[in-house]
């Protein structure tokens, strides 16, 4: 029987036969419907601004995860695992995008919402953090939580120190390795210099001095450090080894924050404490939350 | 007496808690860190099928996991204290947990789970756990009770009654009467419970404790005066009887738990009671009763239901006709191709044995491989594939994750940095190399020179091999060949020597006073090469760490070694004694294995300490850091 004969399928997909018109007309109505329903089950999820927390462990990630969902501080333990939860801008801050709209708007309301990525701070796990930043789709920003109590001594400063120069080295690697002219979206960081409420507690101006001289530190260090073993062991020729990055524009001396605005990336420190005995100061963290949404 | 439990999330939120006594937080964090994160705790199990413990600081900690839901439940009790029902505890309280808040779990990520209302359940499973077991003779100081919060939940399950009664009529004719009064306010209940204790009513029992801090939990916060059990134990009467001590204020009354920490085996005594004041106390007793029948007929339901779903998989692959059971095995099949499959230890054992041969062929260590299989197993039972995965593929995702684990060092290795703090101290830095004979000490101490050569410090090298022959004569060629290449980079090497015969340590004590005086930064130190099982040589380097006093003790490991590697790495972080222990090594000879590079595995895997450096090459410049990623992926390609 070929396509042309009397009975075949294409002779029937053009007949006036009523089941012709109904399988026709079904396909009409429920194309669009399916179409609609695919597509926006697929894109509402990822729309959502979101904004990632990384630092040391025992910096008070999830302790501030937890206050901003909740409006208090559970108890925290050292995370294993990654956490999003989608969370609101709480009242009296306004997001940047909606200066101009009043509270009750519905869109005043949406752009309220965001997503907050917790990741695990502990040194084996920090591939969580890591990979996010490879693939920052819809990450608005980065809070990077230090303890400005342990950064007053030399292990934790230096910990705090080369995290923090790996994410900015990761986040100047998606700049000047993008291809488009354009460059990609900005993200900027937040180091938010947490536990203000301990009498140890750097202020907020020298843990971003300290941490700018440790990262000056970790910089010169890396750059005379050994080749890594990737290329050696996978039998390639490892003496074209392509250049190390170095953290900044820039030669020699010592590092700044503001080098990194070259880069597109901005890093702002502010301090505050999410747990303290006269109550909880977080509005610095929230102001530059709102300031990105 | 249990201290603590915690329920918690695994990214680090508590859920839900009962405090007995302050434990610090620091206490769980480093159950997490040494057993989960980093997996260093060999874990002692007591007997099969008992759960695994982990001591800290005198306390004894037992978990449990659910794995699907990522909670961790802990139980912190004083390893003093003998438990027997921690295990049930464990068990019960997560099948209660996650069938009352799974899927509200399930439901969307959040760090929130509704669960204040699970006190009463709590509390009921440490009753009837406690209940079953004799009580142990050990008694602790009574819990104080902090948890308020949840306390005050726990209302159905807890009726009051107050009854007066003259002070300190402890016999057993006395006859409760009840007082409708519930307006009092609250005095202190842990002084009235140490007034109790002398009283005439003697011991209490540690059910009665428990029972106390029961009452004490939930009525105070009604304020109700608080009062003490003082039933004897063992003694014949049918009613409980109690004493008061605020009977000095106005009016003497107690308060009679009618919770649900009384009701299995002391029914009895509710109709004895009854029977003195019908009216009040059968209606009463009958509506605490239905309550906490309740809760108990919903709690094993629970526990029941969670079982039953363990199972369940098991027998719907038995069960069935032929029809049936092809029809499953076709599912099985096709789950299995696009993913969305539950998978049970049965599904994994194959894969994961292929796993295990693949690791062997890359040189891994037996125990190595079968250690990071059951980690691979532990991670995946109980979880489902996700879409369009198969069980390989799952299998070989977590097993990258495992080793990039296992391989990744917990805090930085920047030799560079450690020397420039050591340096602001004011001394030199020491390092010092140890290994098996022949496997490249010298050689790969030459190269560290080297590269520190290159930074511009000035390097003395120490010849503490005063065994082998020819061994000071090598270091001096290598020394003479650095001080030629050096002299183009900047830095200053030399070599430090007293030949033959002389004791090690010694020698590299003097090496150090030497390098402090004139002016060197960084003192290698090679050793002679032993044999891991040579107890006369394994046992001078104990004195030798005490002697030199090394920052950084590197073991020299050949990358062509076998299944020796566990025992190499063990017997050599063994041997400086207690406190001191190696702090990472070499792998010499990387580029003649190829991609079988499974002894950094294996050595990491004995001992948890890092891969500073890998040997690859017969020149000075071939050493490199460890680039994790690289070698996972020569290891699972
Ligand atoms: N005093 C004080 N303690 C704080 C503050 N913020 C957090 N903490 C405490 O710091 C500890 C660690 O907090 P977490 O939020 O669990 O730390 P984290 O950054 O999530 O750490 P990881 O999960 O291990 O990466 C907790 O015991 C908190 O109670 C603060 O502002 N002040
Ligand atoms: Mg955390």
């Amino acid at each position: 029987m070929a396509w042309y004969d009397e009975d075949s399928w294409a002779t029937a997909a053009f007949a006036p036969k009523g089941s012709t018109i109904a399988v026709t007309f079904l396909l009409v109505v429920l194309l669009p419907i399916l179409l609609h329903q695919f597509l926006y089950r697929k894109t509402t999820p990822t729309t959502l601004p979101s904004f990632l927390l990384i630092g040391p462990s025992g910096a008070g990630k999830t302790a501030f995860l937890t206050l901003t969902e909740r409006k208090a501080v559970a108890q925290t333990h050292t995370s294993t695992a990654p956490l999003a939860v989608e969370v609101l801008l709480p009242e009296g801050h306004t997001p940047q995008s909606s200066h101009y709209r009043s509270p009750g708007d519905p869109a005043y309301e949406r752009s309220r919402r965001f997503q907050l990525h917790d990741t695990p701070g502990h040194g084996k796990l920090r591939h969580f953090a890591t990979t996010q930043l490879a693939n920052p789709t819809s990450v608005r920003g980065i809070i990077f939580v230090v303890d400005a109590a342990s950064v007053a001594e030399e292990a934790g400063l230096n910990e705090t120190a080369e995290y923090l120069h790996d994410v900015l080295l990761a986040l100047q690697k998606r700049y000047t390795g993008a291809t488009s002219s354009k460059g990609p979206k900005e993200i900027p960081v937040l180091v938010a210099a947490n536990k203000m409420d301990l009498f140890t507690a750097l202020p907020p101006h020298l843990v971003a001095q300290q941490l700018e001289k440790a990262i000056s530190e970790v910089r010169k260090s890396r750059a005379k450090g050994l080749k890594d073993s990737g290329p050696a062991l996978g039998g390639e020729d490892d003496s074209l080894d392509e250049e190390r990055e170095w953290l900044g524009e820039g030669g020699e001396g010592s590092f700044e924050f503001a080098q990194m605005e070259e880069v597109g990336t901005t890093v702002t420190v502010q301090g505050g404490n999410v747990i303290g005995g006269d109550g909880v100061d977080v509005t610095s963290w929230y102001e530059w939350i709102a300031a990105q949404l | 007496m249990l201290d603590t439990f915690e329920i918690l999330t695994t990214s680090g939120v508590v859920l839900w808690s009962r405090r007995y006594s302050p434990v610090g937080p620091h206490i769980i964090n480093s159950l997490i860190r040494d057993v989960f994160i980093e997996e260093r705790v060999q874990l002692h199990q007591d007997d099969a099928g008992s759960k695994p413990t982990y001591r800290r600081e005198g306390y004894t900690l037992k978990w449990t996991t659910a794995k699907d839901l990522g909670l961790i439940f802990v139980a912190v009790y004083q390893s003093l204290v003998h438990m027997t029902w921690i295990d049930k505890l464990l068990e019960n309280i997560r099948a209660l947990f996650v069938g009352l808040y799974g899927e509200q779990l399930k439901s969307k990520p959040s760090s929130v789970v509704n669960c204040a209302k699970f006190a009463p359940y709590f509390e009921r499973q440490i009753q009837d756990l406690e209940q079953l077991t004799p009580p142990s003779t050990t008694i602790l100081t009574p819990p104080s009770t902090t948890d308020n919060e949840s306390a005050d939940e726990s209302v159905p399950a807890i009726t009051l009654q107050k009854l007066q009664k003259p002070l300190y009529d402890t016999s057993a004719d006395s006859t409760p009467v009840p007082t409708p009064d519930t307006s009092r306010p609250s005095t202190p209940a842990q002084s009235h419970l140490l007034a109790g204790k002398a009283g005439p009513g003697g011991k209490l029992s540690r059910r009665n404790k428990k029972k106390f801090a029961a009452s004490t939990s939930a009525p105070v916060s009604s304020g109700d005066e608080a009062s003490v059990k003082l039933k004897g134990k063992g003694s014949a009467k049918k009613n409980r009887v109690w004493g008061d001590f605020g009977a000095e204020e106005e009016d003497p009354s107690v308060v009679l738990d009618y919770s649900q920490s009384d009701l299995r085996d002391e029914a009895s005594e509710g109709e004895a009671l009854a029977e003195i004041n019908p009216e009040s106390w059968g209606s009463r007793t009958g509506k605490g009763q239905f309550v906490l029948k309740d809760l108990d007929m919903e709690m094993d339901q629970i526990i029941a239901e969670q079982n039953a779903k363990k199972e369940a998989p098991a027998s719907a692959l038995s069960g069935g006709g032929l029809v049936g059971s092809s029809l499953g095995a076709i599912g099985g099949l096709f789950r299995n191709v696009v993913g969305g499959k539950t998978l049970t230890e049965e599904d994994l054992a194959k894969p994961l044995k292929g796993m295990e041969d693949h690791l062997l062929k890359k040189n891994v260590a037996r125990e190595a491989a079968v250690r990071l299989c059951d980690s691979v197993k532990r991670d995946l039972v109980g979880l489902k594939t996700s879409s369009f995965t198969t069980v390989e593929a799952t299998i070989r995702t977590s097993m990258e994750k495992a080793l990039a684990k296992i391989l990744t060092p917990t805090s930085s290795l920047d030799l560079l940095r450690e020397i420039q703090t050591v340096n602001a101290a004011g001394r030199p830095y020491v390092l010092s190399i140890v290994g098996v004979n022949g496997v490249g000490k010298s050689t790969n101490l030459s190269k560290i020179a080297f590269f520190l050569l290159q930074n511009h410090h000035r390097v003395l090298i120490a010849a503490a091999d005063t065994f082998r022959s020819g061994a000071v004569e090598q270091l001096r060629v290598h020394v003479r060949n650095l001080q030629e290449l050096s002299k183009r980079e900047g830095g200053q090497v030399d070599l430090f020597e007293k030949g033959y015969g002389k004791d090690a340590a010694n020698i590299a004590a003097d090496a150090v006073a030497h390098a402090a005086k004139t002016d060197f930064n960084v003192v290698l130190i090679d050793t002679a090469g032993r044999r891991h099982n040579d107890q006369r040589l394994m046992s001078s380097l104990e004195k030798f760490g005490k002697l030199a006093k090394p920052d950084k003790i590197l073991m020299v490991g050949e990358a062509l070694v076998g299944s020796d590697s566990v025992a190499q790495a063990r017997n050599f972080n063994q041997s400086f004694g207690p406190g001191r222990g190696l702090d990472g090594f070499v792998i010499s000879k990387c580029d003649t294995v190829g991609d079988m590079v499974g002894t950094l595995v294996s050595m990491v895997h004995a001992t948890g300490i890092p891969v500073v450096f890998l040997g690859v090459g017969q020149h000075y410049a071939d050493l490199r850091g460890l680039n994790v990623g690289s070698v996972c992926r020569l290891l699972m390609s």
